[in-house]
């Protein structure tokens, strides 16, 4: 099933390329709808009895000698994250309809293979999967930035590129390190995450520390954290408008899903030392770039750099440690890829028509543009996380984790290093948020009309939203309002791995302390029982 | 019909008529306006019902929303008294406000979409009233800022009007992040969000066990500061003036039973709580006491219409936190109540007023003889005036008396101080419209032009009736809704309410009366110069005009830093961070370069580089085996 969902826009890039480009569009809505179908049918045939459970598993031998595998699987959080970008595949291939003109086929095609390589990214059970789907990536981005973004592209898909592949080699060293561990200890090569959390966790502080600041140079560039966040906005404002939807919806996901995904239950105890500093700077980053975005004349840049705050709360959940943060912090890259895509959208529709990002040059579009100004307040609101949308939920569990951390209450737990100070401090990120998103609101939809010197109207487009755009913006309004209000359904699903990743790191800590023997949950083979494997600490101790 | 269809029904009603009107309506003016009425009946009837029929306390409805760990937190109607009182006075004012709008907003092309804010006002409003948990609570109370924030803005080609509306939502909202880390250090000290839980922990004497008192402190205060915000207390006050930017109907909306007393309704809800914070309650008593007069000494010389009744409000809503403040909820509820249909009324009458002179200034509008052509509405201002004012038997007057009279001293002297100006600057304003003369110094702001706000020539009788019988209702129920106290109190499950003496009751009336003779002599009598006797000291006079400053003290000490703060991050991120990552980029690739310069064949530089590596490489493992072994 996940294999298909990586092979079909993968194989479909293929015949995007080699078929007619009368056919182009079609073919790619096709594929992409197919691969939307798949994906909902993964996510009725999903057992959400067992969210933990890792479903779709498969495996195919690659190089046996060094036990590389390419194996899929996705449990209630990597299907989450699937279903996510499956969704915004049809949404970006039919939003750019009009906006690419030139080089159709091309485009298409790439957009069709980033799909399949993020899918491979979130349905990886392998590290070496996971590490190359994570790097292939960058390649299709880059193309899409620098042959069909606006003026500076080049150097905005450059300084992306170098940025992001950087920061990755790092990851790659730390992840290695892991593995070479895990080799020393099982005296074979075995690739599979499961494998290497184990081993991992037998590290010693000091190791652990050097392995997490090693994962953290590559995946904090990709969320991406302050101060390592300078590539996005220009990448953002650069790229296309399918671009930056995808660049924002789930390719940043792919920064705070790492960290869920090896940085916390890896190097437990280097995350329960370096918890605050990390908080800090997601704090820094939200109150930072939130007071840059309320200086911005450039409305794509200010929607880029809120992504850069908005994720801040996304770290702040997960280094909170507890089940009410992690959950928040999850709820939270779904929500943010839903807004903030969406809001790229709007963007995109609002300089296909003027050609311009600059709110000194357009404004007071209410006027003109009803049902625009319908979703863009929508989605400046479901941003600002308004109660009742979809961000409202994920951001208080992300603050109130981050609140509970280290004190015992009503469901939080007795885990984590952060407090009060630090959900307070990044509450009046809540104020900052409403003062850009309503700053732009207020310049670009209201007070006098302004359109840029020399206007007429688009010879393709009417002056308010089309069918073909409106339905675009439709499913993500719909999602964002039932994500407001019936959030219980995802949340009670990802109560299961999360209570796991926590129960192992609390695991853990706690045999560091006493250095009792390694317990780890796996409910992959056997439902919540508690496997006990031979203590690598022992053998270590012996040899 | 069952309580829980009627609660729902009620709920539920705005809501469908807010989307309707909004969706598929907002070009058919006559439908939406239509279809939002239709359905403000449906929630006054729904909820007379609910006061009237249900009689008793009939609980809660609820159904799980999400669940925090093994807590559940819930969507649910409550209706107890302090509930359904104020939802049923609520869904009236709205109605009125409803009505009186399909005459004023006739000529407004957006009015569809007007009527659809209004409904979606009511609905976050009456669901706010009802909650039954405090995230609920919360959520509405930032919707019901929502729907403010475009109803002040509702002109939005204003420019005015756009930064009302953002300074109206991003001052509330500073507030609102206090009452946001309140909620989420509520649930963590108490376990619970559920309103009436948190009722019954602190509904006896003394703290629940296991609650340090000053957990207890810091939780009312952090409400309050969402209060505070809500409730334009000083202060967070300085959106409420500048709020008048929306349409008339808004103001009379916003300011008398929605939006503001939302604050104060959140303290009455969480009585029990506030009363185990006696320092809390003791700084609420004297922000209350000092922003009534604060804001009374700016009413006192304001000339726009509009502008003295939001003083007044501001002014209002400090007396009823006085009287919570003070300990008692039945006065800052009552007072409260009677509140929203006076102030609701005398916004209505300035509306009207505004609609027929086209102009907002006081005097003005006395000069075009306003008074004259609009003698119903003349006595409805005078009713609404002496209301507010506390002239004894009005509905303002009871409860301003239950307040006065459950103050200590100190601040009792300062509420009658407050009280006098009240009566003061009220009947300046009904004078100065009442009775205009021929030797008056007063100069006119804003001459009148016989226009609509929004610039459409205003034609048709000066009192259309959609117009006349909301003032008529609201001045029915400013005039006896004093009479209702005890019944109020029973519902509040107040067993013995202490009506003051007449000995009490005496410095508040021989006070209020003062107030009325003085602005007589300075602005009702034959030749009065109509100027006030602040004029007289000049430096007075343009302190309260500018309202003590207090914008421009922000903008220095606020504004401007966060602005230059923001340029400096823009500095910082341009010139710091991403020079500085291009830096190391370029940095590399010279260095890349350097060593593709050493790419030549130089033997040795291989061979050093290469024990260099292997160094590195043996000391790495053996910190590796070392580390594993330690």
């Amino acid at each position: 099933m996940l294999t298909a969902l990586i092979l079909i826009p993968l194989l479909g890039a293929l015949l995007v390329a080699l078929a007619p480009a009368r056919f182009t569009k079609t073919l790619a809505t096709a594929i992409t709808l197919g691969a939307l179908l798949l994906s909902m049918i993964a996510a009725f045939q999903f057992n959400w009895e067992f969210p933990a459970h890792v479903s779709f598993a498969q495996s195919f031998p690659l190089v046996e000698q060094l036990g590389i595998n390419l194996s899929v699987g996705a449990d209630s959080v990597s299907l989450l994250l699937i279903l996510l970008t499956a969704l915004l595949g049809p949404l970006c291939v039919v939003g750019s309809f009009t906006s690419i003109t030139t080089r159709v086929k091309n485009y298409y095609a790439w957009l069709l293979v980033l799909q399949a390589a993020v899918t491979g990214v979130f349905a990886a059970q392998d590290l070496m999967l996971f590490y190359v789907c994570f790097e292939f990536t960058l390649i299709p981005l880059y193309v899409l930035i620098s042959l069909y973004g606006s003026t500076n592209r080049r150097k905005a898909a450059t300084k992306f590129f170098m940025y992001t592949f950087t920061g990755s080699v790092i990851a790659l060293a730390g992840l290695v390190y892991v593995s070479y561990v895990a080799y020393e200890a099982n005296l074979t090569w075995d690739w599979s995450i499961k494998t290497l959390q184990i081993a991992a966790q037998s590290m010693t502080r000091t190791e652990q520390t050097w392995v997490m600041l090693a994962m953290l140079a590559g995946f904090a560039v990709k969320v991406p954290l302050f101060p390592v966040h300078t590539w996005l906005p220009l990448a953002h404002t650069e790229a296309p408008t399918a671009g930056s939807v995808v660049l924002a919806g789930v390719l940043l996901k792919l920064g705070t899903y790492a960290f869920y995904k090896f940085i916390l239950p890896f190097t437990p105890l280097a995350v329960m030392q370096y918890a605050p500093a990390i908080a800090v700077l997601a704090i820094i980053g939200i109150i930072y770039t939130g007071l840059i975005c309320w200086a911005q004349s450039d409305v794509k840049k200010l929607v880029a750099y809120s992504s850069v705050s908005h994720l801040g709360f996304c770290v702040l959940g997960l280094f909170a440690v507890n089940m009410v943060g992690i959950q928040g912090s999850i709820l939270y890259m779904i929500n943010h890829g839903l807004s903030t895509g969406a809001l790229f959208f709007c963007i995109g529709m609002l300089y296909e028509r003027y050609h311009t990002r600059s709110m000194d040059e357009v404004g007071g579009l209410a006027v003109k543009m009803p049902i625009f100004a319908f979703f863009l307040v929508f989605f400046t609101m479901a941003s600002v996380g308004l109660p009742g949308l979809n961000g409202f939920v994920s951001e208080f569990m992300c603050l109130l984790g981050a609140f509970q951390s280290g004190a015992g209450g009503p469901g939080g737990v007795e885990f984590g290093t952060l407090g009060p100070w630090y959900a307070a401090v990044a509450a009046t990120g809540m104020i900052v948020a409403a003062m850009y998103l309503l700053y732009m609101v207020g310049r670009v939809l209201f007070g006098p009309l302004l359109e840029p010197d020399g206007h007429h109207e688009h010879e393709k487009l009417p002056t308010d939203l089309s069918w073909r755009e409106i339905s675009v913006l439709t499913p993500i309004a719909v999602l964002c309002l039932l994500l407001g209000l019936f959030p219980t359904p995802i949340l009670r699903s990802l109560e299961a791995p999360v209570g796991i990743v926590l129960k192992d790191m609390e695991n853990a800590y706690d045999r560091a302390l006493t250095e009792a023997p390694l317990v780890v949950n796996d409910e992959s083979t056997t439902d919540g029982v508690q496997v006990v494997v031979a203590p690598i600490k022992e053998a270590e101790a012996a040899r | 019909m069952s309580t829980e269809s009627l609660a729902l029904a009620l709920l539920i009603a705005p809501l469908v008529g807010s989307f309707l009107a909004l969706v598929f309506f907002r070009r058919k003016h006559v439908i939406a306006s239509g279809i939002v009425v239709a359905s403000g009946l449906v929630s006054v009837i729904a909820s007379a019902m609910l006061l009237f029929g249900a009689g008793h306390d009939v609980g809660a409805i609820t159904a799980r929303w999400f669940s925090i760990g093994d807590t559940p937190i819930e969507f649910g109607i409550l209706l107890d008294g302090r509930t359904m009182i104020m939802g049923a006075v609520v869904a009236l004012i709205t109605l009125c406000i409803e009505v009186y709008s399909l005459s004023y907003m006739k000529h407004d092309e957006g009015r569809g979409r007007f009527f659809a804010f209004l409904a979606l006002f009511a609905w976050s409003m009456l669901s706010f009233v009802y909650s039954s948990s405090l995230l609920q609570a919360f959520i509405f109370w930032e919707l019901v800022g929502l729907a403010s924030f475009f109803l002040i803005g509702f002109w939005y080609e204003k420019p005015s009007a756009v930064a009302a509306a953002k300074k109206a939502f991003i001052m509330t909202r500073i507030g609102d992040v206090g009452l946001f880390i309140g909620l989420i250090l509520l649930f963590m000290t108490t376990g619970t969000l559920d309103i009436p839980a948190i009722n019954t922990l602190f509904a006896g004497d003394g703290l629940p066990e296991g609650i340090a008192p000053g957990r207890i402190e810091l939780i009312a205060a952090l409400l309050f500061i969402g209060v505070i915000g809500k409730s334009a207390q000083f202060p967070l006050h300085t959106w409420l003036p500048d709020a008048m930017e929306g349409p008339t109907p808004v103001s009379a909306l916003l300011h008398s039973a929605t939006m503001v007393a939302a604050g104060v309704f959140l303290v009455t809800r969480f009585h029990g709580l506030f009363m185990n914070a006696q320092q809390t309650m003791e700084w609420m008593l004297w922000i209350a006491v000092g922003t009534a007069i604060l804001s009374s000494t700016m009413a006192m010389v304001a000339k726009d219409m509009k502008r003295v009744l939001a003083f007044s409000s501001i002014s209002q809503l400090g007396f009823m936190l006085m009287g919570l403040a003070a300990g008692s909820l039945f006065a800052g509820y009552f007072h409260l109540i009677t509140h929203a249909f006076f102030k609701a009324l005398l916004f209505l009458c300035a509306g009207a007023f505004i609609h027929h002179v086209g102009s907002n200034d006081l005097i003005a509008m006395g000069r075009a003889g306003a008074a004259k052509q609009m003698k119903l509405t003349t006595v409805a201002l005078v009713i609404g005036g002496s209301a507010l004012a506390g002239i004894p038997f009005l509905a303002g007057f009871f409860s301003k008396e239950q307040i006065i009279g459950s103050l200590p001293i100190g601040a009792k002297i300062g509420a009658l101080f407050a009280a006098f100006l009240t009566a003061y600057y009220t009947f300046r304003m009904i004078f100065l419209i009442v009775r205009p003369n021929a030797d008056s110094m007063a100069v006119e702001d804003e001459p009148a032009h016989a226009q609509h706000e929004d610039g459409h020539e205003h034609h048709g009788p000066a009192e259309p009736l959609a117009m006349l019988a909301p003032i008529i209702l609201l001045a029915v129920g400013a005039a006896g809704a004093g009479y209702i106290g005890n019944w109020i109190g029973h519902k509040l499950h107040i067993e013995h309410i202490e009506h003051p003496s007449i000995t009490e009751m005496a410095p508040a009336i021989v006070i209020a009366i003062l107030g009325v003779v003085f602005a007589w002599l300075e602005f009702g009598r034959k030749g009065a110069r109509q100027t006030g006797f602040v004029s007289k000291i000049p430096s007075m006079q343009t302190l309260f005009e500018r309202r003590w400053y207090l914008d421009e003290i922000y903008n220095v000490v606020f504004v401007r830093p966060v602005v230059w703060f923001a340029s400096l991050c823009i500095g910082a991120e341009n010139k710091g961070f991403d020079n500085g990552a291009d830096a190391v980029a370029h940095g590399t690739y010279k260095g890349g370069r350097m060593v593709a310069r050493s790419h030549s064949g130089r033997l040795q530089f291989y061979i050093g580089s290469a024990i260099v590596v292997v160094a590195a490489l043996a000391l790495t493992l053996g910190f590796r085996n070392g580390g594993g072994a330690g």
